[in-house]
């Protein structure tokens, strides 16, 4: 799905985006209707210092590139990139006829900026790596930025769908901005943290005629119901979990659909610290085996559910068929992991399983899976911090989470290396080799050769039984019968150079 | 003088407590596991350094002394703080939601006492009618009835069966709701007290002077049973603390308690602290002129 750029390769025109410029932005085009969308929160009116999954300041700010439905990087504000046969120049042709929400035109200079602000003055955030590499930037015209990297970087152009270019004049811009000033078709509202934000349409826009809403008004509670706020009316457009599912298949008015990137299942051993014995790769391989794959992703997302082993699902250009096919776990062995234990000279009985992961269900279908073994297990689930710090201790012995769409193969393995960010879900892994065969991947240009890289640094994943992938769901997002223009995206995205937002139209309701 | 000191001692004694209050809820908070950047970091993407860097912008890596002193100094002088998660003001934050929870609350006490008084006076003056029922039954319905559980039926039959009400920001329902529960617990006890009263000599005299049963009940009962009716209502004031907590949750009114109850999921401290501070003001404020009205309405209490 992620279709990364060649050698000299050039990002421009590829698309029949509606990108006729200003002729048709004047404020006469009619808007109507308040569309009311609920999926993920807002943590943040800065939005260079957002921390994770995002979905809803793609309203008001754009990137330099975008995330396409497919997973491929689209142009955005950047209409074409030109990056040098070493990898190393990224030059990006800025789109004409862009204007920040205050009117003024977004220039390359005013890019320049944004990209010294995330290096020099943001901590968090996959860009701030990123841009630490960059020996400078340059606005050769009004136009042109180039880039210069000390090193090749190939997930770059994904990551510029989160490069957030606002205007320098955005209040707070040398600290935390509080009013961000971006280009995209809905401008900063009324921003209530938790509960919501109202992001008004931007008559300036640079696509013709879009926005045709009115306004959005985003649900940011994290402990509403989406299921019955759809049904009577009150959400347009909503994440929903399998859970609460049922009652809305049966309404005619509601209609479910997944959005394209996977949240992938896995079962991680404590590699920063391992107890005995689950430093032995004999005992791992045996839980690995009394795992029932199949069944446990299907408690998860029944009939929708793919089991593979890998962190990509099949489709996606860094998925290897052959990987999958010798997925010596794709069925449960109990005797094989019996057999290994004892091998291994271990009797589960004595031993004590610490196990740690959220508070979900399926954990306790793999624990009864495990305890079939003869291990005691004792099981901490925990809410979203308590198991961040009991990770972080490593004092137990098995994790089992899950992680969420990302926009490039890239921010998953990194989340692997010695380090990177919150390791923890992973075990912690500490491994100098795993990391020079990411770090080799990242760096190499041609994307056939960079696929070899990345399958080359999961074999050691798998080899040292770091994590075992167990499968992968989509999460879903449902829309009511009046949203037209709104299919879900890649990842949660809620606004993109070929979809999202800007293309939505709301309905008279029936 | 005697009154000024007894005003002047309230008002310590007031001060003291809510600085009690905070202090303590300051240490509490401290013991919670987890702060506001392993909430960032659970997000997915700050590394260690970035963790430990962000901690130190934040003031979260000082001992609790010095935590305590920054914070101490800083509401001194009025500062309520930033929030650490959203980087707002967290008098904004506050000022935004108060608005809310108190209006809502205010809703719904007006329309439990109202209706409370309506059915004691009224099951007083008609003994053989369904009123004196009426009052057992609204009272069991409140001990026995969640608000959540009843907001969740409402919720079922008004917006989903019927579609005539909203999910988000249902104000009538919660309202109703939470009244009910009020009525339900000062009814009864106002029933009880009404009762004794009508059987006190001031009022056998007024009956035997053939003033009118509802002149009666008004003039002569009711300010008998004030002073308790005062009582309860202060208890009950306080408690809707907890009781719009949940129906704000469950409606997604955007007042005090979804605002707490984000924070303290955020670990977001600053807030949570300011909100128990408006809190323990409103609690303590409340019972302090529930007091000075009983002493107003019973002069045997100051006497």
């Amino acid at each position: 799905m992620n279709r990364p750029l060649s050698r000299r390769a050039t990002l421009g025109g590829a698309l029949g985006l509606p990108f006729g410029l200003a002729a048709a932005r004047a404020a006469d085009v009619p808007r109507s209707g308040v569309l009311k969308y609920a999926t993920l929160g807002l943590d943040t009116s800065d939005p260079h210092r957002h921390t994770g999954a995002i979905g809803v300041q793609q309203a008001y700010v754009e990137g330099l590139t975008s995330i396409a439905a497919n997973g491929a990087v689209e142009p955005f504000l950047a209409e074409a990139i030109d990056i040098s046969a070493d990898g190393r120049t990224y030059t990006l042709r800025l789109r004409e006829g862009v204007r920040f929400h205050n009117d003024d035109p977004m220039t390359a200079a005013d890019v320049v900026a944004n990209l010294e602000r995330v290096k020099t003055k943001i901590r968090g955030g996959w860009l701030t790596s990123a841009m630490r590499q960059a020996e400078g930037f340059e606005a050769t015209d009004a136009r042109t930025v180039v880039i210069r990297l000390r090193e090749p970087y190939a997930p770059l152009p994904s990551l510029l769908s989160e490069m957030w270019i606002l205007s320098p004049k955005s209040p707070g811009w040398d600290d935390t901005i509080t009013l961000p000033i971006g280009t995209g078709p809905f401008t900063f509202g009324e921003w209530q943290p938790k509960v919501r934000f109202r992001a008004p349409a931007f008559a300036g826009y640079w696509q013709a005629e879009r926005p045709y809403l009115a306004a959005v008004e985003f649900d940011l509670r994290d402990e509403a119901d989406h299921a019955l706020a759809l049904r009577a009316g009150d959400l347009h457009v909503a994440s929903v979990t399998r859970d609460k599912l049922r009652p809305l298949l049966r309404d005619p008015s509601l209609s479910v659909r997944p959005i394209k990137d996977t949240t992938w299942y896995f079962t991680s051993f404590n590699n920063r610290s391992p107890r005995a014995p689950f430093d032995d790769i004999r005992v791992r391989q045996a839980i690995a085996y009394a795992i029932d794959k199949r069944a446990v992703m299907n408690f998860v997302a029944g009939q929708d559910a793919i089991v593979t082993n890998q962190m990509v699902i099949p489709g996606h250009v860094y998925f290897d068929q052959a990987t999958h096919d010798a997925d010596a776990h794709a069925r449960p062995d109990l005797d094989r992991a019996r057999a290994l234990l004892r091998e291994a000279g271990v009797n589960p009985a004595a031993r004590r399983l610490e196990v740690i992961s959220w508070q979900s269900a399926y954990p306790q279908v793999i624990i009864q899976m495990i305890k079939r073994l003869g291990f005691e297990v004792n099981h901490v689930a925990l809410d979203d911090v308590g198991a961040q710090r009991r990770l972080g201790q490593y004092d137990w012995d098995l994790a089992l989470f899950e992680s969420g769409p990302r926009a490039d193969i890239f921010l998953r393995y990194v989340r692997l290396m010695s380090d990177g960010p919150n390791p923890v879900l992973w075990g912690g892994i500490q491994d100098p080799e795993l990391d020079a065969l990411i770090n080799r991947a990242v760096a190499e240009p041609d994307e056939a050769r960079r696929k070899a890289g990345y399958l080359a640094a999961f074999r050691r994943v798998m080899e040292k039984y770091y994590f075992v992938v167990l499968g992968h769901e989509q999460s879903l997002i449902v829309n009511r019968a009046e949203v037209e223009g709104w299919e879900p995206g890649f990842t949660w995205s809620c606004h993109w150079a070929s979809g999202g937002l800007a293309g939505t139209r709301l309905r008279a309701r029936a | 003088m005697k009154g000024v000191l007894v005003i002047g001692g309230a008002l310590l004694r007031a001060v003291g407590l809510v600085a009690a209050i905070a202090i303590v809820v300051f240490l509490l908070l401290r013991t919670v596991p987890g702060d506001v950047v392993d909430v960032m970091a659970a997000q997915g993407d700050l590394n260690a350094a970035q963790q430990a860097a962000l901690r130190a912008e934040l003031g979260l890596d000082g001992g609790l002394l010095h935590q305590f002193g920054h914070w101490a100094a800083a509401l001194s002088s009025g500062q309520l703080g930033q929030s650490l998660r959203f980087g707002r003001p967290v008098a904004e934050m506050v000022a935004t939601a108060l608005p809310v929870t108190l209006g809502f609350a205010a809703m719904a006490f007006a329309l439990g006492l109202v209706l409370a008084m309506a059915l004691a006076i009224g099951a007083v003056l008609l003994p053989r009618s369904m009123l004196p029922g009426l009052v057992e039954a609204i009272n069991l319905w409140s001990i026995a009835m969640p608000t959540f559980v009843a907001g969740m039926g409402a919720i079922l039959v008004f917006s989903l069966w019927l579609g005539w009400l909203p999910v988000i920001g249902n104000l009538p329902v919660p309202v109703v709701i939470l009244g009910l529960d009020i009525a339900g617990q000062l009814a009864k006890p106002l029933l009880e007290e009404l009762r004794e009263a009508m059987a006190a000599p001031h009022v056998r005299t007024a009956r035997a002077k053939g003033l009118h049963p509802v002149r009666i009940a008004l003039a002569h009962v009711l300010p008998a049973a004030l002073p308790v009716l005062l009582a309860l209502s202060s208890v009950t004031l306080a408690g809707l603390i907890g009781g719009t907590m949940t129906m704000e949750a469950l409606f997604g009114l955007p007042g005090l308690g979804s605002l707490v109850l984000n924070a303290v999921h955020g670990r977001d401290l600053p807030v949570v602290q300011a909100v128990v501070l408006v809190l323990a003001v409103g609690v303590v404020a409340i019972n302090a002129g529930a007091d000075a009205l009983r002493r107003l309405a019973d002069p045997r209490l100051t006497s």
